[in-house]
């Protein structure tokens, strides 16, 4: 039985995040630059982040949603879900001041990257629903290429803290390269990539590699290490980094594997799992660090969707009890999930929020229900998965 | 003209790049960072000395019998049986054994650590270890290099008694065209300490290249399982050109000079 229903759902099933702050009364979706503000005031400036009117002559633009002016002096736009507020929880600790910025002064939309036109373009809205909380990640107008083969280009995305966030888009889109972007795999030819503020481009190797044990990351095939048992693959990174006995490290272990299901596996090599095995090996191992923000780079690829539903189920839970645990122990950054998948079955289930990115750039970000609820048609289409709207096999 | 520079320029910028990376891996190394791996570098002497020891041992044997084989057979055709010794003195301790040492080194760890690594980078290991904060040219390359410095120099110092043994065995007892005593007699004069010590300096070289050469087209392999085979041929390649130069150029500058042979006063 799920624990959570997806947004959207009834008001008497449970609504998450639990800790969610609500974003502010009437705030209007931003546009294009990422959500918050850890960057500079100069650098905030120049993001492309405010609201786009469709030129003159301009193809049919998507269903563009009312003018947020118009919203707002109406009075009458929807009260921000507020069932997905924790009314208990202090706002300072929701909301920090210093990282939240919500931008709606008009500015002209960004141009299309150099040598594609407005055409290929013209379904992104660039829209950024705020989603109230501080960004734990930020790509600003960052560019990737591999060879001619242009992936990134011009990409502004925000992870918010404390939330599941999910990375939607076709294939070859570039969602997996920005996993690698985020934990310095790969750099940026242009633009930048901050973590918590700040920039993993422009971070020496040590400071990087410390970086990095803020981050887990579960791979595809969940990258076990093939002369270690489960067991030891798991306990690797604390046997690495820190000073625990082997006791302790055996606790902590178990714990871990018996929370994805493998406590009696320990002693298997990884060419003895399955793939859903290795994925869950793959899940204790990334979390074994208590990191501040976990990824998932297709979790649900290769499995069956009763497995896709139960590691769907997984992944909020634990995110759950990491949330309750960071505020036991106040720490200063609340736990970041970031799931990248195809299946929409999976975004419906798990994320608040949702980043859609196409052709190298975000089509629309935001919290799930506004997504789910988008007008965009290239949005809708690819929510419902449906084989009629923009996105073609071309 | 092009298309004709395109070719040696690939070269010359895939050589800065081998060069380039593994200058890194010995840099970890000195600078002792390979040591905070040390159950990792010791895990892999231990693979060394398990693995790869008795096939050495053994390839070096042969071509040490060969050796005897050779020189049993020439010195008796001059007249001169008794200078059996000097094939074992220089042929073994100079040439071959450094040579067969290197063979098997790149075929069987070489290819090894080929193989290993690129499995471990197109199936995201390398990236799993890097996201865990750990640095895979440390943890993977450093760990290896000085678990050869550890190991190999004690392995070959075996290996060249295998040789040396090897040529007794079929100079003077096989062959018996001389006998244990005369055949001693030249050994020794054919040969001082710093011989050996050469001889070790030209086989550590050619095992230092072929463990960065297949540390760096292992962690560097792409494109799937063809990938890793590609990368594990173009080491073999590199590996067997680098151990003939690094023959060459060590007769040259160890025994070129005085090739120390008491012959003619």
């Amino acid at each position: 039985m799920p624990r959570f229903k997806m947004f959207g759902g009834s008001d008497d099933e449970p609504q998450r995040p639990e800790e969610a702050g609500p974003p502010e009364p009437g705030a209007p979706p931003h546009w294009g630059g990422p959500s918050a503000g850890a960057e500079s005031p100069s650098e905030r400036a120049e993001s492309p982040s405010e609201r786009w009117q469709p030129p003159a002559g301009e193809p049919s633009p998507p269903d563009e949603p009312a003018p947020i002016e118009d919203e707002r002096q109406s009075g009458d736009e929807p009260e921000p879900e507020p069932e997905r507020a924790d009314e208990s929880e202090p706002a300072a600790e929701t909301q920090p001041t210093s990282r939240v910025s919500v931008i709606d002064e008009p500015a002209s939309r960004p141009p299309p990257p150099k040598g594609a036109s407005e055409e290929e373009y013209k379904w992104h809205t660039y829209k950024h629903y705020p989603s109230g909380r501080p960004d734990a990640i930020e790509f600003i107008d960052t560019y990737k290429a591999f060879g001619r083969n242009q992936i990134l280009r011009g990409l502004n995305m925000s992870l918010p803290e404390g939330m599941v966030s999910m990375i939607l888009g076709p294939s070859g889109t570039g969602k997996s390269v920005c996993i690698k972007h985020m934990v310095g795999l790969l750099y940026p030819d242009d633009g930048d990539v901050l973590v918590h503020g700040n920039s993993v481009p422009n971070m020496p190797d040590d400071d990087l590699f410390d970086m990095r044990k803020k981050f887990g990351l579960l791979f595809q095939d969940g990258a076990l290490f093939g002369s270690m048992n489960v067991f030891d693959n798991v306990a690797f990174p604390l046997r690495q980094h820190t000073e625990k006995g082997e006791e302790e490290i055996g606790e902590i272990v178990n714990r871990r594997l018996s929370e994805v299901g493998l406590g009696s596996d320990g002693d298997k090599m990884p060419n003895e799992l399955s793939g859903g095995m290795r994925k869950r090996a793959g899940f204790a191992r990334a979390l074994v660090l208590e990191p501040d923000i976990v990824l998932f780079d297709e979790p649900d690829s290769g499995l069956d969707p009763v497995r896709t539903a139960l590691l769907g189920e997984l992944i909020l839970e634990i995110h759950r009890d990491m949330m309750d645990e960071a505020k036991a122990k106040q720490k200063e950054h609340l736990p970041t999930f970031s799931v990248i998948t195809h299946d929409i079955m999976s975004a419906r289930r798990v994320a608040d929020y949702i980043n859609v990115l196409w052709k190298g750039r975000i089509v629309e970000a935001g919290p799930a229900e506004d997504m789910l609820n988008s007008d965009n048609p290239f949005i809708r289409q690819f929510l419902s998965g449906e084989s009629q709207g923009p996105l073609t096999m071309d | 003209m092009e298309d004709l520079i395109a070719v040696p320029r690939g070269w010359i910028e895939a050589f800065g790049e081998i060069v380039k990376f593994c200058s890194k891996i010995v840099g970890e190394v000195f600078r002792l960072r390979a040591f905070r791996f040390f159950g990792e570098t010791l895990r892999q002497a231990g693979i060394l000395v398990v693995g790869s020891t008795l096939i050495i041992w053994g390839f070096v044997f042969i071509v040490g019998a060969t050796c005897g084989l050779e020189g049993g057979y020439f010195n008796n055709q001059n007249g001169v049986p008794a200078y059996s010794g000097v094939f074992a003195a220089w042929c073994d301790l100079r040439e071959l054994a450094p040579y067969a040492f290197g063979y098997m080194m790149a075929a069987k760890v070489g290819t090894g650590l080929v193989a290993e690594l690129g499995s471990m980078r197109i199936s995201d290991e390398i990236d799993a270890l890097e996201v865990m904060g750990i640095s895979g040219v440390t943890f993977l390359g450093a760990t290896r290099l000085l678990a050869a410095w550890m190991v190999l120099p004690f392995m070959y110092l075996v290996s060249i008694g295998a040789s040396f043994f090897a040529s007794y065995l079929v100079s003077v007892q096989q062959l018996g065209y001389v006998s244990s005593g005369g055949f001693f007699v030249i050994f020794w004069e054919f040969q001082n300490p710093p011989d050996v010590l050469f001889s070790v300096i030209k086989a550590m070289a050619m095992a230092t290249m072929i463990v960065l050469v297949g540390i760096y087209y292992g962690y560097h392999a792409s494109g799937g399982p063809v990938g890793v085979g590609t990368a594990t041929a173009k080491s073999m390649v590199l590996n067997l050109v680098g151990v003939h130069l690094i023959g060459m150029l060590g007769t040259q500058i160890f025994w070129g000079a005085n090739p120390r042979a008491p012959i003619g006063g």
